[in-house]
Order: structure tokens, then sequence, then C-alpha cells
């Protein structure tokens, strides 16, 4: 059973399956991320995916009576992209209009594009249709899919595997991915992408030296959604072949909090979308296992809760490290702080394994009959909770305050070894001997810990 | 009393010596509406007669209620004063282009016209022509179905042939087969070359009532008394009639029209409708607070929803495993559950904010989802019943259920909750040091710093208090309405809550009449939907329309200027809670 959702994560068919539900989140991420670089953060894109979702599927279902079968399949889906991004820039301006010119919040007249968004979508689908749920009605098509010349499959070694990933994606996907390149261009070699960053990072200041900001803004918001009008196009038309009703499901949102986890950056902003594809992807592929549904399903939403509270730590952290390189002055040993900041990142990777850990006892605490009923799940929900417990109070000090793990490294040490050599071992317990596995993941922990950091704080100081 | 005092404190800039009416003018508008409301709505639910309302089971209440509405609008009009305008004006324009996107989605309306059910006749005294080639005889109906949704190749038009004899009078007819088939007939007689001998496209009234027992209305088609010139094959040809643009207009208008109307005044019709707006007032109600108390900080959670969804968790679990606790001692108990619940769900991200700066908007985002999911969990796998065919929670016992107070409703004793609950948020957002802080923070952060506010755990403490109120709702939500845990249990009320809050200016003692005037815009919607057939969806895009319109300060700037004077002096914060600064 396990085996199964193992040996699945370590295949071509999982890593195209993480290409294709990461495309939903990274294409209105480059969007919340050219806007936020603006200083205008768009909280409608949920709202825009959505029309332009819905635009799509029933431009491409009409095209075909409108230019007749075999012209409409070849344009129809084209046709929807184009109309599709129109509407999404269309409501994007709308939202524009009411925060640059009209003064009214960005936030909430993003929420209203979103309402608008969900229940319009709804609205003429109920016109169209006389259907609530989706349009499963309407003949819609999609977007064309790329295939790779066979030769990459013979190429040895690791031809075949290249070949499994990339084959037979949709032309959305490689859009998203060569979009990134773009948006990096745009912005950092293009003079109005540094206009626009110089807007979002001081708007007086830019002003003063005369760029004109709202029109700046005005772009931003029509540029984040344009990206989120393909977003929407792709979940509709490529991702699916139907509309249904709210289906962007809050990838709207986690857009909104991917560049701030990839750094401000188009590159970094397209890790964190692949994150959250590998956990949605996960989500899906542990729907084998025979638990609730529902907690693989709220895997993405804790790693966003999760991944916020990391980054936040993270930038704490860095923060009090340059204060103190200002302070020292020359005296300051910049690798050895590195490795000090190194640490406290794994130190917090584990606590966060261990919130997953104490989240899951209280689901199976909560619902042991979902888990194979209570006898056989309250005991296990009680230990991993216990354990878990253990391990945030054993690692929070370290957390809490960097230079307990310079004090203190011993412990730190020891911190790390239990609790990634569990988690280690536990993994590795489904492959060998529990022994075995008990002694390689603590040794690899050892190792870890050793190099990330640990060379520096044993050899002096 | 509090409202007699804001009165006195509002007119007393003006000076003493303006007379009496004067002095008092808001207080009297105010009184004036809301006792106005309170006899309109009792006026059209009783259909004007004392005896229909005394004969009605636990009228006093029903009173009382309505009587609680009208003070709500008695605080509106004092809390707001000519922000109250603006409010309704807002709405007004959000409802006329809510009728004008009803009117384009009921263009089609006519077109039903061209649908349905269909006969067709030849009637004659004459004795039958025998003739196997012919379509139809004397006397005998045959019929079809125009224009069929869903077919590959509709019927759009018949030409059905029958033999006569010169002389033979005859009648066509082509009519709807029933009442329930919409179809508006065009009959033609043709000879063989094809040529029209006469034409109808309606029936009289006195052929539809007397002379034809087969005709169903006016939109029928007859053709009466042709004498046919010579011996041949005729045809019938029966089509339905075109329609014209004004017919298209009409019908549109039409159907908007009655489907506002069930919008309107739907309602107040009946007790038991009235009693789904009520219920539906107290949830709306209680996110509303919720979501003023905590916007009010400047803190964008938006995590009511799941602080709703544990909250009825929790009231369901306890209410689910008591079933032999006296009811005087488990619904407070109860409640007391339901709001730590909230409490404790809403400090999460409130934590998660003031100490480390996590977006809140993303993380009550994440939250809500994560708390649905739970839910849904919980309830699938722990509380359905093994044999139930529907994921659902067993009904609730009678104890744990909040006490009804209007029979045939689900309005029950959460009214009095309500009361209790709106007068605690006025008293911690005006009259505690936590609700000025609040305030401050809400108004300028970096100034409540200075000030020496702790403004992390006041952050903190906002969000969590709000969670108190959301998890009511959820209380409410599982012992007064549904009485049972179900499925979907908000239908994502939350967002509408934030509308609430937002018409209401975060205003707490406001945010009762925005929220029974949201829930009535619903309640309407909901019989809008059954008796004109014009989705629910309409009244979810009028909000949008509200939220852009009440948020556009500039759309409004010749209110602005007065009132956000007025405002400052009042409570310094009312009108800059809603003006967020860019980025």
């Amino acid at each position: 059973m396990f085996e199964n959702v193992i040996d699945g994560i370590f295949s071509a068919v999982f890593l195209a399956a993480i290409l294709r539900v990461t495309t939903p989140i990274l294409l209105p991420s480059l969007g919340a991320l050219i806007s936020e670089k603006a200083g205008v953060l768009n909280i409608g894109l949920e709202g825009m995916m959505l029309s332009s979702a819905f635009t799509g599927v029933v431009v491409s279902a009409y095209s075909q009576d409108w230019f007749g079968a075999e012209v409409g399949t070849t344009v129809g889906p084209w046709l929807g992209l184009l109309l599709g991004v129109c509407v999404s820039l269309l409501l994007s301006f709308v939202l524009a209009l009411f925060h640059l010119d009209l003064k009214g919040d960005l936030f909430l007249s993003g929420i209203a594009l979103n309402i608008f968004g969900s229940s319009a979508t709804v609205a003429i689908m109920f016109e169209l249709t006389g259907d609530r749920g989706n349009t499963s009605t309407l003949a819609s098509l999609q977007m064309p899919f790329i295939q790779l010349p066979e030769f990459i499959n013979d190429i040895p070694l690791l031809g075949g595997f290249v070949f499994g990933v990339f084959d037979n994606q949709s032309v959305m996907t490689w859009l998203a991915f060569i979009a990134v390149f773009v948006v990096a261009f745009f912005l950092y070699r293009m003079p109005i992408g540094m206009h626009l960053r110089a807007v979002g990072e001081n708007p007086e200041a830019a002003a003063s030296v005369g760029i004109n900001v709202k029109r700046i803004r005005y772009m931003a918001l029509l540029i984040s959604g344009f990206f989120a009008g393909l977003g929407g196009i792709h979940m509709s038309m490529g991702y699916l072949q139907l509309f249904q009703r709210d289906m962007t499901n809050g990838r709207g949102f986690i857009a909104l909090v991917t560049p701030s986890l990839g750094g401000g950056t188009p590159i970094g902003t397209m890790v964190a979308s692949s994150i959250f594809g590998f956990f949605d992807a996960l989500g899906i592929r542990m729907g084998s296992l025979e638990i609730p549904s529902q907690l693989p399903q709220s895997i993405p939403y804790f790693a966003t809760v999760l991944a916020l509270v990391i980054y936040a730590l993270q930038r704490r952290i860095s923060q009090r490290v340059s204060e103190m390189r200002t302070a020292s002055g020359a005296g300051f040993d910049a690798q050895f702080w590195q490795a000090i900041q190194r640490i406290s990142i794994l130190h917090m990777l584990l606590m966060m394994f261990a919130v997953i850990g104490v989240v899951t006892s209280g689901a199976i605490l909560a619902a042991p009959n979902g888990f194979g009923g209570a006898e056989a799940a309250l005991p296990a929900g009680l230990a991993i909770g216990a354990a878990s417990i253990a391990l945030i109070i054993m690692g929070l000090p370290f957390v809490s305050d960097i230079f307990r793990i310079q004090k203190r490294w011993r412990e730190s040490a020891a911190v790390t070894l239990v609790s990634l050599g569990a988690y280690l071992s536990i993994f590795l317990s489904l492959f060998v001997e529990l022994p075995i596995a008990l002694a390689i993941g603590l040794a690899a922990s050892a190792a870890v810990w050793f190099v990330i950091g640990g060379r520096a704080l044993v050899g002096g100081k | 009393m509090t409202n007699k005092r804001k009165g006195q404190a509002a007119a007393s800039d003006s000076g003493t010596a303006v007379p009496f009416l004067r002095k008092h003018m808001l207080m009297i508008v105010g009184m004036v509406a809301g006792a106005v409301a309170t006899l309109f709505i009792t006026q059209t639910m009783f259909g004007g007669s004392v005896e229909k309302m005394t004969g009605t089971a636990s009228w006093q209440n029903i009173l009382l209620v309505n009587g609680l509405v009208g003070a709500c609008i008695l605080l509106f009009v004092v809390e707001l004063r000519r922000g109250a305008i603006r409010v309704l004006l807002t709405v007004i324009v959000a409802l006329l282009l809510g009728f004008l996107v009803t009117f384009i989605f009921n263009l089609d309306e006519a077109s039903r016209f061209e649908r349905g059910e269909f006969r067709v006749q030849v009637i004659s005294e004459a004795s039958p022509v025998d003739n196997d080639a012919v379509d139809l005889r004397y006397n005998r109906a045959r019929g079809g179905e125009f224009n069929k949704p869903n077919v590959v190749e509709p019927v759009s038009e018949v030409a059905w042939t029958f033999a006569g004899r010169a002389g033979d009078v005859v009648s066509l007819l082509a009519y709807a087969k029933n009442r329930r088939s919409p179809v508006d007939m065009l009959v033609e007689l043709r000879d063989e070359a094809g040529l029209a001998l006469a034409s109808a496209t309606s029936a009289s009234e006195l052929q539809v009532d007397e002379t034809f027992d087969d005709l169903v209305s006016s939109k029928d088609a007859v053709i009466e008394g042709y004498t046919l010139p010579a011996d041949a094959v005729y045809t019938l040809y029966a089509r339905p009639e075109d329609i014209s643009a004004a017919t298209t207009y009409s019908e549109a208008l039409n159907q908007s029209r009655l489907a506002f109307e069930a919008l309107l005044l739907g309602p107040i019709e009946r007790v038991n409708r009235w009693g789904v707006w009520i219920q539906d007032a107290i949830t709306l109600i209680l996110l509303g607070l919720s979501f003023a108390i905590v916007f009010r900080a400047q803190q964008f959670s938006l995590g009511a929803e799941g602080q709703l969804y544990f909250g009825a968790l929790v009231s369901g679990i306890i209410a689910l495993n008591s079933p032999n606790v006296p009811s005087v001692i488990l619904i407070p108990f109860i409640i007391l559950a339901a709001s730590t619940a909230g409490f404790v769900y809403g400090l999460i991200p409130g934590a998660l904010k003031a100490y480390l700066g996590a977006n809140e908007l993303v993380s009550t985002l994440m939250l809500n989802v994560i708390a649905t999911r739970f839910f849904e969990m919980v309830l699938n796998f722990q509380l359905k019943p093994p044999t139930a065919g529907y994921v659902a929670s067993e009904k609730f016992t009678a104890n744990a259920v909040l006490p009804v107070i209007v029979d045939k409703t689900q309005v029950t004793i959460a009214v009095f909750i309500l009361v209790v609950v709106v007068f605690l948020a006025w008293l911690l957002i005006r009259r505690t040091p936590l609700g000025y802080e609040i305030r401050i923070i809400g108004s300028n952060l970096r100034f409540a710093d200075y000030g020496g506010v702790n403004s992390r755990r006041t952050i903190m403490l906002v969000m969590a208090i709000s969670g108190i109120v959301a998890g009511l709702a959820g209380m409410h939500l599982a012992n007064g309405i549904h009485r049972q845990l179900i499925l979907n249990i908000s239908f994502a009320l939350a967002f509408e809550g934030v509308v609430v809050a937002l018409l209401a200016r975060l205003n707490v003692l406001v945010v009762p009449f925005t929220g029974l005037l949201y829930a009535y815009l619903r309640a309407g919607a909901q019989f809008m939907e059954r008796d004109a057939n014009v989705s629910f969806e309409v009244v979810r895009m009028i909000q949008a329309i509200i939220i852009l319109l009440i948020t556009a300060e500039a759309l409004v700037s010749f209110f602005q200027a007065r009132q956000k004077r007025a405002d400052i002096d009042e409570e310094g914060h009312a009108v800059a809670a809603l003006e967020v600064a860019d980025g």
C-alpha cells in the first residue's frame, strides 16, 4: 500500500503530474508576483481565473457552431484563449479603475471581483446549460498537447525518463514555464520592469523622478490579469475539459503567497509553485491509501501555513544576523553565522514535521473510524501525538533563539539526531528491516547535521 | 438608552437654542422609520387583518421580533446619519444593476413560445374522405412537439395533408397540448400548389371558451368555417408564431418584474418565509459582527468560515453525546464551548500575524479550508450513523436544540443571544480599554506603537475575539437551524458576512440592520429562484457590485467630505478603517 505510493512518487508519471498541476498555480503566481512588485497585490486572481476559464469553455464550444466543426476544432481553443484572457483583462481593468481612480480599497475590490467571478460564471452557466455544477453538456475543446519527437525516447539513460515527463503536456504548461523567464527578463532587463519595481518599493521616490506611478500600476494589474486568464484557461481547457463551479478551488489565493515564499523572484516563484504542485499531486496519489481523503487534500493548505511560518521565522533570523554583522563590523565571521542559520532552518523544518505529526494525531483521535477503528487507531494516534509534542518541546528553544544553537550546540545536535533520525528511519523502514533502517537513519541525520553546519560548531568557538 | 445619548450628542453641536424637533431630529426620523417598517412587515405578513394575526400561534413573539427589526433601523439611522443615505443608495443602485442583469438573462424568455407540445386538427361536420395517402382525417387530432431541447433535429414546422371535397366547411385548429405547453401557434390552409388560402395566428375568447373544446388559450390559432373550393388534397401548415421584438422585451421585463417582486416582497409574505429571513439574518449578523470587530483593527482576517465550522463541530459533538442533560444546563454549556472553539481557532492566525508577521489573509483562507476538511472528515467517519445514506449526523435530541420562539419556523432564542452579543460587542469596541486599543491600531498602527499600545497582544486578541462570534454563528447553524451536522453547513455564508460588516461601515450597532437587509435579499433570492426561475447567483452578483460601490470613496466624494468630518468627530476612525493605505 505505502510502497505503491512511494514507487509512484519516484516515477516519470508523477513528475509529469506535478508539471500539470503546477501550471494553474504558476501562471497566476507570476501575475501575483508582478502586481506585488508594483505594490498593488491583485487579490482578485481567483475571480479572474474563473471568468476566463468559463469564457474559454463557452467560446470553444460555440466556435464549432460558428465556424463549422472542422475549422471550429482548430480555431476554437485559441479563440477561447483569446476571449478568456480578454475577459480576465477586463476584470483586472475594473479592479485597477476602482482602486487607482475611484480610490476603492484594493483588498475589498479584489474580494468583490472574486465574488463576481464565482457568481457570474454560475449564473451564466445556468442560463446556457440549465446546470449549476458544470458545463459537461457543452462540447468544449482543449488546448493542444505537445508531443515530443520519438527520438528522445531512444536516447540512452535519461531519454525515456525525460520523454515520460515532458511528452504530451499541454501547450499551456510549456507556456507557463517559458513565461517565468520572460517575466524575469521583463522585471530585471527592461527599463519598464525597473520602473515597475521602483514604484513598488517607493512610490513617492519613483514619482519624484518622473515615473507615472498610476500608469505603471494599471499596467501591473493588467499583466497580472493576463496571467490569471492564462491560468484559468489551463484549468478548464487543459487540466480538465469542462468548467466546474468554483473550479479554481483556492489556487488564486495560493498564488498570492508563492511570490513571497519564492523570495520575490520569478525563479523562486516557480520553485514555490512547484512545491505546491508536488503536494497537490501527492494528495491525489495518497488517495489510494486507506485513510480519509480529506487528510491528503488539506496537505497543500497546511503547507502554505507552515511555509508562511518558516518564511517569517527565517526572515527574522536573517534580520538579526545582519544586525549583528553591522554591529560587529570587520570581526564578523560570516561563514560561521551562515552555518548557524542553516542549522536553525533545519530545526524549523523538523518542527514543521512535528506539527504535521500533531495534526495527524489530532485527525486520528477525532475520527478513529476513518483509520481502521478505535482499537487500532487510538493508541497509534496518541503515540504519534506524544512523540510529536515531545519533539516540538525539544526543538522550540532552538527555533526561537538562534544563539542557543551556538551556546548549546551539543543539545542542538542531539535534537536534530533524534528527530531527523526518527523521520528517516520511519521512512526507510518501509524498504528495509527496522534495525538497519534505524542505523542508516541515525547515521544519515548525523551526516546531514555535520555537513550543513555542525562542522563549524564542532570545530571551535 | 444608548441611542438617546447619541442623539443628544449629535445634536448638541448645533447649540442649545434649537427647538426640540431639530434637536432630536435624527431620533425622530429613526423612530418613525423603524415604526413604519415594523408595521409594514407585520401588515404584509398577516394581510392587514388583526384577527389573522391574533389567530397565529406565538404572534406576540413575531411582533417582538418585528419590533427588534424596527429598533435595528433606528440604530442604523442614528449611528450612520448621512452615511445611511449612502448605504441605501448603494443598495438601490446595485439592485437596479441586478434588475438589468435579470432582464438580460430573461431576454430568451419569449423563446418559450416557440417550444412545446402541440396538436392540430381539421374539424368538419362532413363525413371524412377515404384516402390513405394523406396525413390527417377530419376530427382526428394529430400532434408533436416543436423545437424540443437537446434533440438532433428539432421539429420547427409541420405541413400535413388532408383530403377535402368541394363545399366541405372545415375549421383548422392548431393548439398547445395543454396549459403547461407555452407554444404560440400559427396555422395556414394551403392548396395543392402550396399557396396559402387562409391563415390565423390566434383564437378569440369565444372560440376558446365555447366553440372548440380542445383549445387552451388565445395563443392557439383557428381558421373557422372555411368552405373548401374544390375536391383536392389540402395542406395544413402549422408552426410557432414569430416572436416580435416587442414581445421579447415585454416578456423579459415581465419576468424580471415577477422575479424582483418575489425578491422584494417574498420574505414577508408568510410566517414560514419570514422565519427563513430572520434565521438567516441571525447567522449573518453574527458573522458580520465577527468581521466588523476584526476589520476594525485593520486585520483582514477572513477566518470566520473556519471558526464557524469549528464552533458547529464542537457544539454538534456535545449535543450528540449528551441526550439526558437538561436543556437549561446543556444550552449554556454548548454556547460556551462553541465560543471557546471559535476563540482558539481565531487565536492561531492571530498569533501567526502578531508574532511572526504571517499574512493573515492567506493564513486564514488556508485555515478555512483545513477546518472545512477536518469537519468533513469527522462528520464522514465518526459522526455519520453507519446506516445513513448521506453524510449527516443524527438529529440532535430536543434538549440540545435551541428553544423555538415562533411556531413553524426556526426562529429560536438565538434572537436574545444575538441582542446580548451585539450589546457586548458594542461594549467591547466603545467602552473598554481593549476596544480603544483596537480602534487606535485600526486607524494607525505606528501611532499605536508609539502610544504604548501592546499591539501584538491586541492584534492576537482581536482575531480571537472575532472568532468567538463566528463560533457562535456555527452553533446557531448547527443547534438552531439544521439541528444536526451536515456537509457544507455554512453555505459559504462567511463571505457574505464581509458585505454585512462593510455595509455597516464596521459599526457594530449598524451590523444588525445591514445583516437583516442582506438576509432579506438572500431569502428573497431563494423565493425568486423558486417563483421566477432566476438564478440565486444573481444576488451574489449584486453583492459584488455593492462591495465595489461601497469601497469606491471617490465615487461618492460629495457625500464623503461632509460625512468624514462628522465621523471623525464621533469616533475618529470609522471612515479611516475603510481607507487602507496602498499595498
